[in-house]
């Protein structure tokens, strides 16, 4: 498993090669100027060249790119100049917060998609079934920027459950120690109730939010895969030994059931993460989405590049991960 | 097996961690206020906190650079520029009166003969934040960053600064190049702030891009573009410890979120209200909308150099087909002004002479026949994304000149490429607003409607307008200045380069707690006057 898992790691590399001269191409060649971006509406054609000068956008492309590169290189990502910051610490401080929403939406979706997914699979044709079907169907439909801004006004706004939209944790609290920059694993981890409990009730609703389209693939995915197992010899052989149907339902045909829907979910990782630029927005969670919408619209290169390989290597290290969990799930599956 | 150990080292590795940490937040609440940091001292003013929710994070804190209004409104709480603006009441409301320049940090100033020279002097024992002394050497310092900033350098041209000079510890001369009314209107922005340069120099030249080092009100304890900016007062400030202990800005980009927090009470002040919210935030008796005329403008350009806008007719033509009560009530309900200058209204020296235009068809479609198409004739019309109202305004423009036989096909581009396009001075039409930083129509038609403006990028240019511009310029008596730009707005109207579409006004909701707000025609809030009663 070891060598298998360098040789995934060796092939990453030419994948992420590729990504970063497509980025970088990309960026460049869409229109818009970051140095007119930078200076202002009012300011004359002089100071936009010398800002431009500056920035080193008058080079040649390739000079540019080999900048790039050697910073790269040197462990350099360039600098946001629509937030006044390098990116290395915009990244550091606001990707833990997409991290910790798109984690805690995988964790809602699953939690309440596998089980629904297996009443109607076992269930099957039955009201529970519709009920689920339409539910998923309902998931995967509604927009999330309407929902986003319907659970803020129904919670915060009419019924005062929530807190307001506003951030991670209540202002007049202290962020949690960093240790992780998950501020609910953080605060779980120092022993600090009170911003576990401001963190959790700022994350539960853009979680929610952020998971349904994904907890109605995963429900419809559990049940079509759940649906398939069951009918197998190997289920009717549990059944004929006549173990409980709880036994043959969880021991026997779910953990063979898990292996697609294990798929589906590493594939919707990034799904979300790019889902979450909405949801971000309208919570006003100060995670990576809204940067990056930010940093395209003020055609600011160093973030979109930065932003772009990071979530590469991400994506590439949670396929790698799912691929290696499925060993763990199903010992017929060998790496070689 | 294998999973149990593997799940036992994890949390035995979690329980190690945890032991390594102390909590960030005092557990019982008894300890609540104690240790709530650095602010807990000052308890019995403790209640003087405000919030207030902003769209965006801001893009630096160096005041040579900043160039959007949270950057702005963050400089201007933690710096003093020499001079200020002075604020009059005008029905019950205190606006700002940029023409009556008031003495900050520099006590007094006088002029030359020929207004070339001004001598400031400065007030004595004001210091910075840091303690250093405010003096002259950190005055020219100050100027001779915003000489060679990115942002900033081209407002010490339109001051017409030609050199800084250090006479003693507290007196500053400064040589223009030539006469310039707009000077010390243009010393009062806060580009022109006056950065510690002590501090400066010790930090190293990115300080001041994510920290502030002024002698202002309030001292920066935090700012993350992401999220707030945090100021705490300045106790010892030179002109008294201001009335707030604390104000903290919330960056809430979702517009409807701003309401919601400020209807709730979350946040004591919320700019940048959309138009169709202030009915229900008024019908809140706990809020006050403070709603002014800005003079934020916004128009209808047409290239005057491109067929057929090149014909004054057909420009006219469009003047009177654009449905102007229509884009007043029904997109800006009600929160906007005609606009009947290239001026705004609330610029001193605004004139309405030869506006006659009104929603008329039948003049529309008379004044286009006699410019050679009764037929009409089909534009290309450039629509910048980023502003909801524009597209509204776009569409119903539209409809309208269908009309008259004009058919208007609208292209949408993202902000950053519409800016770009619009530099190469070929678009056809488009919209765009425009705010005069300095509220004076001499630097207000220099940019856009003088011949060779730097943002006259509708190619407008007659000879007429150009002579009386740079005769105003020149002149240093007042009257006969605003005689001459009433003159050359006049013949702008006249010609219509551009269909004046309003006026935007100033939106911020506040609660009735607050008091001490003014409006200041650069739409930045000013902190230090505010108090907020509990």
């Amino acid at each position: 498993m070891f060598a298998y898992t360098l040789k995934r790691l060796v092939q990453m590399i030419p994948a992420l090669l590729g990504i970063i001269v497509i980025t970088f191409i990309l960026s460049r060649v869409l229109p818009g100027d970051p140095a007119i971006m930078l200076a202002g509406e009012q300011a004359p054609e002089e100071i936009v060249d010398k800002i431009r000068q500056d920035m080193g956008l008058d080079k040649p492309l390739y000079i540019q790119f080999f900048t790039y590169i050697g910073q790269l290189l040197q462990g350099n990502i360039g600098y946001a100049y629509h937030t006044g910051h390098t990116v290395a610490s915009d990244l550091a401080s606001r990707f833990p917060a997409t991290i910790e929403l798109t984690l805690a939406s995988i964790l809602i979706a699953v939690l309440v998609a596998i089980p629904v997914g297996i009443v109607a699979a076992t269930r099957k044709e039955s009201f529970l079934d519709h009920i689920s079907r339409v539910f998923s169907l309902i998931g995967a439909c509604v927009p999330i920027f309407w929902l986003g801004l319907m659970f803020i006004y129904v919670f915060y706004s009419i019924l005062g459950w929530a807190p307001a939209p506003m951030g991670r944790i209540s202002g007049d609290l202290n962020p949690p120690v960093h240790i992780t920059g998950l501020y609910v694993l953080d605060s779980i981890l120092s022993g600090d109730t009170a911003a576990l409990k401001s963190s959790l009730s700022h994350l539960l609703l853009p979680a929610i939010c952020l998971s349904t389209g994904t907890m109605a693939i995963i429900a419809r995915m559990t049940r079509s895969s759940m649906l398939e197992v069951v009918d197998q010899d190997f289920v009717r052989t549990a059944r004929a030994k006549g173990l409980r149907e709880s036994a043959v339902i969880y021991k026997h045909a779910l953990v063979n059931a898990l292996i697609p829907t294990l798929t589906v979910l590493g594939l919707q990782f990034g799904f979300l993460m790019g889902g979450a630029v909405i949801t971000e927005t309208i919570f006003s969670w100060p995670g990576i989405g809204g940067y990056v919408t930010d940093s395209i619209l003020a055609a600011d290169y160093a973030p979109i590049q930065a932003f772009t390989l990071v979530s590469a290597v991400l994506y590439c290290g949670i396929n790698l991960a799912v691929d290696l969990i499925y060993g763990f799930i199903d010992p017929r599956i060998r790496y070689e | 097996m294998k999973r149990v150990k593997l799940l036992s080292t994890l949390v035995a590795f979690s329980v190690m961690l945890a032991g390594c940490a102390s909590s960030a937040n005092p557990q019982t609440p008894a300890a609540t206020t104690a240790a709530s940091g650095t602010t807990g001292t000052a308890a019995p003013a403790a209640k003087s906190n405000l919030t207030v929710a902003y769209s965006e994070g801001g893009t630096t804190l160096d005041p040579a650079e900043a160039n959007d209004l949270t950057s702005d409104t963050l400089v201007l709480a933690a710096y003093d520029q020499l001079v200020t603006y002075g604020i009059k009441t005008e029905n019950g409301t205190s606006i700002a009166n940029t023409e009556d320049i008031q003495p900050m940090l520099a006590e007094s100033w006088e002029v030359n003969a020929d207004n070339t020279v001004y001598t400031f002097k400065l007030k004595s024992g004001v210091s910075f934040q840091s303690g250093n002394p405010v003096d002259a050497e950190a005055v020219a310092y100050s100027f001779d960053r915003v000489a060679k900033s990115s942002s900033g350098s081209f407002l010490y041209g339109m001051a017409a600064i030609k050199s800084v000079a250090v006479k003693d510890a507290s007196t500053v001369e400064v040589t223009l190049t030539n006469a310039n009314h707009n000077f010390l209107q243009i010393l009062a922005m806060y580009t022109f702030s006056i950065v510690d340069q002590k501090t400066v120099e010790a930090q190293g030249a990115d300080y001041l891009k994510t920290n502030a080092a002024g002698s202002g009100p309030f001292t920066l304890e935090k700012w993350d573009p992401a999220t707030e900016a945090v100021f705490t007062a300045n106790e010892s400030y030179w002109q008294g410890a201001p009335n707030l202990s604390k104000v903290t800005l919330k960056f809430t980009k979702e517009a409807s979120n701003r309401v919601l927090l400020l209807d709730k009470g979350d946040v004591d002040m919320a700019i940048e209200i959309p138009p169709k919210d202030v009915a229900s935030l008024q019908s809140n008796t706990d809020l006050t909308v403070a709603s002014n005329a800005s003079n934020r403008i916004l128009f209808f350009a047409m290239n005057n150099k491109v067929k057929p806008f090149d014909n004054v007719k057909v420009r006219q033509a469009i003047n009177y087909a654009i449905p102007y009560d229509e884009l007043l009530s029904g997109v800006m309900y009600g929160q906007a002004k005609q606009m009947k200058s290239s001026v705004a209204s609330n610029t001193p020296g605004f004139t309405d002479a030869g506006y006659v235009y009104e929603h008329n068809l039948d003049k529309a479609k008379e004044l286009l026949t006699e410019a050679g198409y009764p037929d009409g004739f089909t534009f290309d019309f450039t629509l910048g994304s980023g502003f909801d109202d524009w597209e509204d305004d776009a569409v119903l423009i539209q409809a309208e000149l269908a009309k008259i036989g004009v058919t208007m096909n609208i292209n949408k581009l993202a902000r950053a490429q519409f800016l770009e396009q619009q530099k190469t001075n070929n678009l056809t039409s488009y919209i765009s607003k425009w705010t005069s930083f300095v509220n004076d129509p001499g630097y207000h038609l220099g940019f856009l409607l003088y011949g060779k403006g730097s943002s006259n990028y509708i190619n407008y240019s007659n000879a007429e307008v150009d002579k009386l511009w740079d005769e105003a310029n020149l002149e240093t008596d007042a009257a006969k200045r605003t005689a001459l730009y009433e003159q050359a707005q006049e013949i702008i109207t006249t010609e219509a380069p551009w269909a004046y579409l309003y006026e935007y006004n100033r939106i911020v909701g506040m609660s009735n707690k607050i008091s001490g707000y003014a409006f200041y025609p650069d739409e930045v809030i000013r902190f230090y006057p505010l108090s907020i009663t509990e």
